[in-house]
């Protein structure tokens, strides 16, 4: 059993993880990045659509080209990287951490004074949107089919429904249509669509495949492989409108219905989640509430463009190697409130003794037009934009200087108004 | 006989079954005709079974509906052609699988039939793993005397089958002072059913047992002997053991019809060939009425029971430290109704099973209102929540209108034996249906055969697939250096390593769906429902198998997962012909 002692261990080899190995390296800690599989670039892998990198790179690039161009950062650095590695426990020492990881070669002991969460997520499933019926092959998940076809080179599907329109099914029903199958059309039970509006259009439009909102699959048919599906109509109260079933033949059903951060091994720490982003709640350094636990990318909440994730990684490695030193301290958590119009917000916490840039990610809960966000800190208004539009799937970002936060212990509060309310 | 055919007449008419006509077939009362529902079926077949014939067949049909075809077989050859056994048993459910292991303990030349890809696929594998003490059931039925002796055979079946088991006990709570009233009759069940242990606990040492029981409670019942089982791990380590010592196994092979030698069955036909039995033993599950008609037996008909069960996030699985449900006020009656939350060997907590009847034999769909049904046992717990719901799953039980086990030689069929309508509590009572089914096999056998033990028996099963997600680091660190696979992790959620993938391969009972692997390992069963893990075992069981991809299925039959390669693929095997034929 190896005994090794690092000051930072960064979980996860996706875009976040590879950003914050790179940055915790950069600020002067001794770093290890431990990633599960036997490559390096978690879902861009599988991403070979392109769209990636246009505000980190300015360039358009395809997920693996993205994901290239962080590994080449981090192989520059000599980070350590322990590749098909599993952790499987972490015990919290009195000061620090201590991870047990195998492999193929054994299982080893790991020292390590932070840790950079940096997992990802995984895809809401079949059962946990309470699809009923019979339980043939050919229900999967949007990443599932992505998997099989763009990295093992086979169709799962001839003729598919597509539930949910979430950006990974908008791109897949895209991807389908390339490959030769027929895409009957994606429906998604709310009344707007879920994914980026780019994607409806070179997803969807470009390929006349259908978009029907307010819809939803409200059984599967076959016993052995799917034979169909019954789709129904729902009103504003997500009841079925009786009289609108209807049986559509199909050999699959792909789900695209939404992801959940992967964060038990946060929990087995003792660590609460927040219930708006199934994520742990944080400050502007992406520390999380128990001493040397960090969290970024689609781990703290599910972004909508990778150089987002880039960038939450970056901050993470960043503060955890200071942390590591000694460096980073925590002065005072103040609560990020907001007037009930956000979905959610991250950070949720904001430490005005910090020197970092508090940058905020919040997606509002109902798209609006012509509204005005306003940070309030105390009476001061910290920040102030006029927004045209703003939809749920797109994740908007707000940068707020720390030295603006004058009044160190009245929380920080998100006011979004429309105008013809003003 | 004739009297109470007339007044069960009599009394089909006064409730609206003028048309349905009876009759006396085996001893058995036989009902004929059609009814508008299969409420009023049921209805039916409920009131002949009250008259004290043997069994009741129903073969009443309903309005516009067909009757279910019989399975057909997805594939024929002539492998089992000609083929001589001592013992065929139909069906490898836990029913079948039980008896074949205990049968191999004897110099016997046994075969196992199995319709489906895979050992267990149907009530064996579908139902709550709960290996209940014996309270249930009316005292004086067959359910009651097998259950009770199911139930104390499990520790040691256990033990030798290598199949991690637990006694968490069960409770019957009683939510007010009225529902307390009722602790003389479980009192007295208990007595009457020989279950042990059992006593009322006050509310103070429930809340004990159960901190997180809601609101007032009055107390409740105990029952200490209550355990809990993986059902498809003992499923397919019964087969593995039969096979181990010498039963062979046929999967993918549907039994439909017999040839008779005057009393007797002198061959099965299956999908496979012909095969000669020496004895036939019906352990076929929901088909067993159709098995005893093909064997000219028919003396009861089965319906069909369908019960749905949700699994909550193992992270709730703290918070419930037994097996609890409310006093069931069908405790009188047999059928059985409720459920409960059930905490499992594999640290999940299941909730139900629901009970309505279906008509199709194998019918597993699931709609709302089955899960609407438990969300009641939801507030019993006050952690857990309908939110915490990851994953739901359907059984069927098939019942006969006596709504008891059937469990005898035949009496028309000199070799022929009949273990049909096990229902609930089927799992709990099978190592004792197996036993008495041993004994009256070697009964039937030995007025023809010498039989002696057999020479390489062994109790335990050899062949186990070791859990690498509950070891310490020192035995996992050795066991990785003796095979790195077990070091590398497929299913991330269930922590299910590439090595105890593999190993399904090397058991005594291959079989090559994705479902098996799961069965076998706990791969796939986790949080992301197979999303990540599945493209990986799909690769595995090519490299193993050497199948084209086409040909690997979700649950055998015509379940295939992927279609077709992506463009591109071509047959590249004419460009090297040809460039021979250029050189030649
Ligand atoms: C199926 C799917 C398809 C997607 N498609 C797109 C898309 O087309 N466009 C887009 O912009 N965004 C897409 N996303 C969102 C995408 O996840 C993010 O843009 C980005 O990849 C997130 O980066 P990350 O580093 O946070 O997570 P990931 O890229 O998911 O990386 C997490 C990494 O952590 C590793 N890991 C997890 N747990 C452990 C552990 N216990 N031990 C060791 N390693 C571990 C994983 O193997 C993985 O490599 C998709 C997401 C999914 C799930
Ligand atoms: C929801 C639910 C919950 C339950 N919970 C419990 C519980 O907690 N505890 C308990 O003790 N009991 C429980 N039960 C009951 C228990 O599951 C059954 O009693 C038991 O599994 C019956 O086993 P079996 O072998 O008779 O039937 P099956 O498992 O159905 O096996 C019969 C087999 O025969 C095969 N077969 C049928 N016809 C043919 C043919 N013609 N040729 C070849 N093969 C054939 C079938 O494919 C099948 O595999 C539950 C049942 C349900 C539905």
């Amino acid at each position: 059993m190896i005994v090794a002692s690092y000051d930072v261990v960064v979980i996860g080899g996706g875009p976040a993880g590879l950003a914050a190995a790179v940055s915790s390296h950069e600020s002067g800690a001794s770093t290890l990045l431990i990633e599960r599989e036997d490559r390096l670039g978690g879902i861009l892998k599988q991403c070979i659509h392109d769209g990636f990198g246009l505000e980190r790179f300015n360039q358009r690039l395809t997920g693996p080209e993205y994901a290239c161009k962080e590994i080449e950062k981090l192989r520059e650095c000599g980070v350590k990287v322990f590749l098909n590695s599993f952790v499987r426990e972490i015990k919290q020492l009195e000061r620090g951490f201590e991870l047990e990881i195998q492999n193929s070669k054994g299982v080893a002991r790991v020292g390590t004074k932070s840790i950079v969460f940096a997992m990802g997520c995984r895809e809401r499933s079949a059962k946990q949107v309470f699809i009923h019926g019979t339980r043939p092959a050919g229900v999967m998940t949007a990443g599932q089919a992505q998997f099989f076809i763009n990295i093992q080179g086979y169709m799962p599907s001839k003729r598919a429904v597509i539930l949910g329109s979430g950006d990974i099914g908008l791109i897949m029903a895209r991807r389908l249509v390339l490959e030769g199958a027929e895409v009957e059309g994606v429906y998604e039970i709310k009344s707007e669509p879920s994914g980026l509006s780019r994607n409806i259009a070179q997803c969807l439009e470009d390929f006349n495949i259908p978009l029907h909102l307010s819809t939803t699959v409200t059984r599967v048919f076959g016993k052995e492989r799917v034979e169909g599906v019954e789709v129904a109509q729902i009103d504003s109260n997500f009841k079925i409108v009786e009289g609108t079933q209807r049986y559509i033949p199909c050999d699959s059903l792909i789900l695209s219905v939404g992801l959940i951060p992967e964060n038990d091994m946060l929990e087995t720490l003792g660590l609460v989640l927040d219930n708006s982003t199934k994520g742990p709640y944080v400050d502007q350094n992406m520390h999380t509430m128990l001493d040397g636990a960090f969290s970024c990318g689609n781990a703290l909440h599910v972004n909508d463009l990778a150089d987002f994730v880039s960038e939450s990684g970056e901050i993470a490695g960043r503060s955890a190697a200071l942390f590591a030193k000694g460096e980073l301290l925590r002065g005072e958590s103040l609560p990020v409130e907001d007037n009930g119009k956000f979905l959610y917000k991250v950070p949720q916490f904001a430490d005005p003794c910090s020197s970092e840039d508090l940058i905020f990610y919040f997606r509002v809960k109902k798209e609006c037009r012509n509204a005005r966000l306003e940070v309030k800190n105390g009476d001061d208004v910290v920040f102030s934009k006029k927004y045209m539009v703003l939809r749920p799937p797109e994740m908007e970002k707000v940068i707020i200087k720390p030295e603006k936060i004058v009044h160190k212990d009245r929380s920080l509060v998100f006011n979004l108004v429309e105008a013809n309310n003003e | 006989m004739q009297k109470f055919l007339q007044s069960l007449e009599k009394k089909l008419i006064k409730k609206g079954f003028a048309n349905i006509k009876v009759s006396l077939v085996n001893e058995s009362v036989l009902l004929e005709g059609e009814v508008d529902s299969l409420d009023q079926k049921l209805e039916a077949g409920y009131i002949a079974a009250g008259f004290p014939f043997n069994q009741v067949i129903s073969n009443v049909s309903i309005k516009n509906l067909k009757e279910e075809p019989f399975p057909k077989a997805s594939l024929t050859d002539e492998s089992l052609n000609g083929s001589i056994y001592d013992v065929v048993i139909i069906g490898a459910g836990v029913i079948g699988c039980s008896i074949a292991s205990k049968l191999s303990a004897y110099n016997l030349s046994v075969l196992l039939l199995e319709k489906e890809s895979d050992v267990g696929m149907h009530a064996s594998s579908r139902n709550d793993g709960v290996i209940h003490p014996g309270i249930a059931a009316k005292p004086g039925s067959l359910k009651a005397k097998y259950n009770v002796r199911g139930n104390e055979a499990y520790t040691k079946l256990c033990e030798d089958l290598n199949v991690p088991f637990f006694r968490p006990g069960s409770l019957i709570v009683f939510g007010s002072s009225a529902l307390r009233l009722l602790l003389p009759i479980f009192k007295m069940r208990a007595r009457a059913n020989g279950v042990k242990g059992t006593r009322y606990i006050s509310r103070k040492s429930l809340m004990r047992k159960e901190p997180y029981i809601e609101g007032k409670q009055y107390g409740a019942f105990y029952m200490p002997t209550t355990g809990q089982l993986s059902p498809y791990r003992l499923v397919v380590a019964l087969a593995e053991h039969a096979v181990e010592n010498g039963v062979k196994v046929s999967l993918d092979t549907l039994v439909s019809g017999f040839e008779k030698d005057g009393d007797g069955i002198y061959s099965v036909a299956t999908n496979k060939g012909s095969i000669k039995a020496g004895l036939v033993i019906n352990s076929a599950g929901a088909w067993a009425d159709k098995i005893a008609e093909f064997a000219g037996d028919k003396f009861y008909s089965l319906h069909f029971r369908k019960g749905v069960d949700v699994i909550v996030d193992r992270k709730k699985a703290q918070f419930l430290n037994h097996i609890m449900a409310r006093p069931s006020f069908n405790l009188a009656k047999t059928k059985t109704k409720g459920g409960g939350l059930i905490k499992t060997i594999e640290g999940n907590v299941l909730i139900g099973p629901t009970a309505h009847e279906v008509v199709e034999r194998e019918d597993y769909s699931t709609s709302s209102v089955d899960i609407s049904q438990l969300s009641n046992h939801f507030k019993l717990n006050k952690k857990i929540e309908v939110s915490d719901i990851i994953t739901f799953f359907a059984g069927v039980r098939a019942c006969t209108y006596k709504e008891d086990f059937i469990i005898e030689k035949s009496k028309r069929v000199r070799n022929f034996i009949h273990v049909a309508g096990i229902q609930s509590p089927g799992l709990a009572s099978a190592p004792a249906i197996a036993e008495d089914v041993v004994n009256m096999s070697l009964d039937i056998l030995s007025s023809k055969m010498v039989i002696d033990k057999n020479p390489n028996y062994s109790e335990k099963r050899k062949f186990s697939i070791p859990e690498t997600r509950s070891m310490d680091a020192k035995h996992l660190e050795e066991l990785v250096k003796k095979n790195p696979k077990y070091g590398t992790i497929v299913c991330r959620c269930e922590q299910i390593s590439e090595g105890e993938i593999r190993d399904v391969f090397r058991s005594p009972l291959v079989p090559v769906s994705l479902d098996s692997i799961k069965r076998r390992t706990g791969a796939i069963t986790g949080r992301c429902h197979g999303g990540f893990c599945t493209p990986r075992i799909f690769q595995i069981i090519q490299e193993e198998t050497g199948l084209p991809v086409e040909a690997i299925t979700k649950k055998g039959g015509r379940s295939p997962v992927i279609l077709k390669k992506t463009k591109g693929d071509i047959d590249y095997s004419y460009v090297k012909t040809s460039a021979q034929e250029d050189v030649q």
